[in-house]
């Protein structure tokens, strides 16, 4: 991925699409991410979130369109699978401990599970850790190497609702130190909490962007899960992708 | 140039051998059906004993390789991990080295005791030696079974690489364990019957067959106990592939399994 040329943004993504054989995923997308930002990708299930994190990520190609980040860091961008999961004999702190070792430069693995408030569990195997807790040491091990752009997928995905709070936390205080933060998730309330600018994403297009109050007043809407359903197409029927598992949208 | 990278994930795969029981229960097992063959074919001759053991060495080491390396990969994939890992500053290559480097550590060390165990035994176990050397008896020496180690060693990591290339291949932990068990059968009784086949098939010469057979990793190992460990005291040895044909069989398989696995382990 090259510098972005003349820009403030951290992340470029112009023209970006991406198909999985005839299942069309991706269609001409285009936006940016800046710097000490949010910006939360939203939409119904299958309309491309997860592929489009994972192109911005670095671990897909996309068929046509560029994606350009700035890479003044070892490791420009940190990324959150949508299903975080580790090696389960290993304990928290030799997971982040590993994660460093990959990198050129020192990472204190206590420090990174402090920011997440996971230091009282640092000893404890991964095995033996709650779903929530995974995904924290999800999102600790996207932090590793201060990347200066992270790139969650789902980070509340099945917490609690004391836990959900805890991550949107993390993510507020991930985006102010500088970082540029793009995020896909189901849940509008941390959307309305954290994010700077929301992205609607429906069937492999951008079908609204700005900020929450700004789609709020374009849709009439008391909060986002009354926006968002008014600006993506309704689907009569549930549609049966024909592309293979693990390749298109999972999840979703 | 930084090793401290594949190291870390060579590290990573040696604590993850040493940390699953069931691996464990594996190279567990590989010892005693080594060292109980050894006991029973005991006879105080290392040639002897050579000659006993190279037959179920060439299925239990395939065996043992494929349980130390078949999920190596795919477990990875199956946990994201692999996606995780390409946001680091680290390749493919250097992604496979470091997980090819850190399973073979722990699985050669269970063939060196195992093998170290078998010698011990034969070095202190005494009677009747076997007729096919008794008229030789001062040419058999320790040196013939120490190259039948180094050779065991050898075979055990061309047999690892291709465990590494199944588990870069499949999808799924449960379609690596099929590709696994249909790769041990071919090396074990399809390779060798299949080559033959073009033979009597008369699709290869005679002449051609010691070329052919060294595409098999069992032949070629096997060719090669022979010709160091074996026919050096004068025993009669079978027909199989030359000398060069099947180093640089073993070679192939070791070289073209890895740049494979690489190729695929991030696709």
């Amino acid at each position: 991925m090259a510098a972005p040329a003349a820009t403030d943004a951290l992340v470029s993504v112009d023209g970006v699409s991406r198909s999985f054989g005839d299942l069309s995923v991706l269609a001409d997308v285009t936006f940016a991410v800046e710097a000490e930002s949010v910006t939360c990708l939203v939409g119904p299930n299958g309309s491309g979130k997860t592929t489009l994190l994972r192109i911005v990520a670095g671990v897909l190609g996309p068929d046509s369109g560029t994606v350009q980040v700035r890479a003044d860091a070892p490791r420009p961008v940190g990324y959150l699978a949508q299903r975080p999961a580790y090696r389960p004999q290993f304990t928290v702190r030799e997971t982040i401990a590993f994660y460093g070792s990959l990198l050129p430069v020192d990472v204190d693995a206590d420090a990174v599970l402090q920011s997440v408030g996971l230091a009282p569990v640092a000893d404890r195997r991964v095995g033996a850790l709650s779903g929530g807790m995974v995904r924290l040491l999800g999102i600790a091990q996207a932090t590793v190497g201060q990347p200066p752009v992270l790139v969650l997928d789902e980070p509340s995905s099945g917490l609690d609702p004391t836990m959900s709070r805890h991550v949107r936390g993390a993510i507020d205080d991930l985006g102010a130190g500088g970082r540029g933060i793009l995020l896909a998730t189901h849940d509008l309330g941390t959307v309305e909490r954290v994010a700077d600018r929301v992205l609607v994403l429906d069937r492999g297009e951008i079908v609204a962007s700005g900020g929450v109050e700004d789609l709020l007043e374009a849709t009439d809407a008391a909060d986002l899960a009354e926006a968002v359903p008014a600006l993506t197409r309704p689907t009569d029927e549930i549609e049966v992708t024909a592309g293979r598992v693990g390749e298109a949208d999972r999840a979703d | 140039m930084r090793t401290e990278d594949v190291l870390a994930i060579a590290q990573r795969e040696l604590d993850t051998v040493v940390r699953t029981r069931l691996l464990l229960a594996f190279a567990a097992g590989y010892l005693g059906l080594t060292v109980g063959l050894a006991w029973l074919v005991a006879s105080g001759s290392y040639v002897g004993v050579v000659l006993d053991t190279v037959t179920p060495t060439e299925a239990l080491v395939p065996v043992l390789a494929f349980a130390v390396g078949y999920r190596s990969i795919v477990a990875d994939r199956e946990r994201d991990e692999i996606d995780t890992l390409r946001t680091y500053p680290i390749s493919r290559w250097r992604y496979v080295a470091g997980v090819y480097l850190g399973r073979a550590v722990p699985f050669v060390a269970v063939l060196l005791l195992g093998l170290g165990a078998v010698g011990a035994i034969t070095a202190v176990s005494g009677g009747e030696k076997i007729s096919i050397i008794a008229a030789h008896a001062t040419a058999d020496s320790s040196l013939l079974y120490l190259r039948f180690v180094v050779l065991t060693v050898a075979f055990g990591l061309v047999v690892l690489g291709v465990a590494l290339l199944v588990s870069a291949a499949a999808r799924s932990s449960r379609g690596a364990l099929a590709l696994a068990a249909g790769a041990v059968l071919a090396l074990i009784l399809g390779m060798d019957t299949g080559l033959a086949a073009t033979v009597t098939g008369g699709l290869v010469s005679p002449d051609g067959v010691t070329w052919l057979l060294a595409l098999s990793p069992n032949s070629a190992y096997r060719a090669l106990v022979f010709e160091f460990c074996v026919a050096p005291i004068g025993a009669a040895v079978p027909v199989g592939p030359a000398v060069v044909p099947s180093v640089l069989g073993l070679v192939g398989w070791f070289v073209a399994t890895l740049v494979l696995a690489g190729r695929l382990a991030w696709r």
